[in-house]
């Protein structure tokens, strides 16, 4: 398990996310999008970066290489 | 004879040339704090209260007298069970958080009592440390009263004893800002910015909103407590004064750090009572508002007095004012069993007030809210856990508070690897604070760093409860259990 900080657009506060290597970046945003559910959502496409440059959802945790307590964002519209 | 000012002259100024000791020996950098100047550089060192002691021991007779009088007339349990909910929340905040921080605050005047570097400085820190212990035994003394009937206020002296979130933050601030500071950054950082700068926002700004609610025994408590405030914060200007003429920089480096982290402290304990737990009819500005007219307008006067600049951060600064507090408590409400107060939902009429007061962020927040509210709607009265996040949240690495500085669209939080370790902070000026003396915050863990290292437990529940020092009688609630006269209840 990798543990990245999260952060979802439209939400107050960073949230700990635990990221299995094999996560895809989609899977990995949907946790994320769980446990902020009660506070803000994204309907629609989504953009993940992760410090702070775009990646590509279908890639898995493990490709990437997010090491841990890296950040990561999900944001509201596709990928430019 | 001499007269009254005569002889005050001579009984403040003490000092005298040392033969037997070095004056750096007596005096060292390490207590005394830098610029290490000869005494010569204090020695037209004064503040405008020039007390005796005489004149302090009655006029604190006085006022004990005077608050002892209140509480004997409005202090028993029946009159706070009057007052409004929200407004008890609030009590219980500041309650938990003054105590034992004054307590720390007597250390520090202690050492400026010891190590200042001018008598009558000395004189006066004395006096200071004395209102400290004074401020510690007033809260504690009123709230204890209470507990029996709301096991909550037992955290007015229970909290800086916990491991809990908000403890570790406040622990970590005064730690640093009254236990461990030298004389002169302890006299600029805490006698001059925190005191001179930003307690009115608490002592004249919340008293104001006491008097409103009809809460004259914390009205009284703040207003005895501001009284000696004004005095020993005097202490900070002539210090200041000298450490700018002989080290400009270092002046300037003292008031950017502790403007920052003064700032966001009092963003928490006087924002949430101002914009949230004070009930709307009693509300008399925002926040935001008592912010420029008690703290930023002084605070700029006083830069310009001194020919120092405004905070690098200024304008992130001028942001946070929108939003900083708004961030922290949807947050807090969200993980409210996390902390020892209950919390109010903004109900429409608020809502629609906040949004006149904070046009510019206030559209950010609301649909946050309208999700909470939805929550509730769905879920029965009181079933707090079905309006409650579960997922470990996380803190900055040097102020120990939740990663919630910036808006809602772009959470401020920035990482630094440092020393073969990776440390995330809330914003910028935390992490500037950090870089500027590594050595003084790297070691420090911040809950997650702990819950990692397998010194806390990683299930919510089990932190709360055996790490954050909280049970089901003083975890934080929703106020009114989610029932609230504007919220409908769909039909199951």
């Amino acid at each position: 398990m990798i543990p990245l900080y999260g952060f979802l657009e439209g939400d107050t506060i960073g949230l700990v996310v635990l990221a299995d290597a094999d996560d895809t970046v989609a899977v990995l945003a949907g946790k994320l999008q769980a446990a902020a559910r009660l506070r803000a959502a994204i309907d629609g496409p989504i953009t993940v970066l992760y410090e702070g440059k775009p990646i590509d959802l279908e890639s898995t945790v493990s490709e990437i290489r997010m090491q841990p307590l890296g950040r990561f964002d999900v944001r509201r519209g596709p990928t430019a | 004879m001499l007269k009254r000012d005569e002889w005050l002259d001579l009984a403040r100024k003490l000092d005298w040339e040392l033969s037997y000791v070095a004056e750096k020996d007596a005096f060292p950098e390490v207590q005394s704090g830098r610029p290490w100047l000869p005494a010569a550089a204090w020695a037209g060192w004064d503040e405008p209260f020039r007390t005796s002691y005489p004149e302090y021991v009655a006029g604190q007779h006085d006022k004990e007298a005077s608050v002892a009088a209140v509480r004997d007339a409005v202090g028993r349990v029946e009159d706070f069970q009057r007052l409004p909910r929200g407004w008890l929340e609030g009590l219980k905040l500041h309650a938990a958080t003054l105590p034992l921080a004054e307590f720390a605050a007597v250390v520090g005047s202690l050492r400026g009592a010891r190590f200042g570097r001018d008598s009558a400085w000395r004189s006066a820190a004395l006096l200071g440390a004395l209102d400290e212990m004074r401020h510690t035994q007033i809260p504690l003394l009123l709230m204890h009263d209470l507990v029996r009937w709301d096991p909550q206020f037992d955290w007015t002296h229970k909290l800086f004893h916990t491991n809990n979130w908000v403890a570790i933050a406040a622990r970590h601030l005064s730690d640093e800002l009254l236990l461990a500071s030298d004389a002169i950054e302890f006299a600029i950082a805490t006698n001059f910015v925190f005191e001179t700068g930003f307690t009115n926002v608490q002592f004249v700004g919340l008293s104001a909103l006491a008097h409103g609610v009809g809460d004259k025994m914390f009205e009284k408590m703040v207003g005895s407590i501001q009284s000696d405030e004004a005095r020993h914060a005097q202490i900070g200007a002539p210090v200041l004064a000298t450490v700018v003429k002989h080290d400009r920089r270092y002046a300037q480096y003292l008031l950017d750090k502790w403007f920052w982290r003064s700032w966001l402290l009092f963003a928490i304990v006087t924002g949430f009572s101002m914009d949230y737990l004070t009930p709307l009819e009693h509300r008399q500005s925002s926040f935001k508002e008592f912010m420029h007219e008690w703290v930023l307008d002084q605070f700029l006067r006083s830069l310009d007095e001194f020919g120092l600049q405004r905070p690098w951060y200024w304008d992130i600064f001028l942001e946070g004012l929108d939003n900083y507090h708004h961030m922290v408590y949807a947050s807090a409400y969200s993980y409210r069993a996390s902390v020892w107060f209950n919390f109010v939902v903004p109900g429409p009429r608020e809502r629609a007030w906040l949004r006149e007061k904070y046009p510019s962020s206030w559209p950010e927040y609301d649909p946050i809210w309208q999700r909470i509210t939805e929550r509730w709607r769905a879920a029965d009265p009181g079933n707090d856990f079905a309006v409650h996040g579960t997922a470990i949240v996380s803190f900055c690495d040097l102020c120990q508070l939740v990663l919630s500085n910036g808006t809602p669209r772009a959470n401020a939080a920035n990482i630094l690897d440092h020393g073969g370790r990776r440390y995330i902070f809330c914003s910028r000026p935390c992490r500037w604070i950090f870089e500027q003396e590594p050595e003084r915050y790297a070691a420090h863990r911040d809950v997650v760093k702990r819950v990692l290292a397998g010194e806390a437990p990683a299930n919510l529940v089990a932190l709360v409860q055996r790490y954050f020092g909280l049970d089901y009688d003083t975890w934080g609630k929703d106020a009114f259990g989610g029932d609230y006269p504007w919220l409908e209840r769909r039909p199951a």
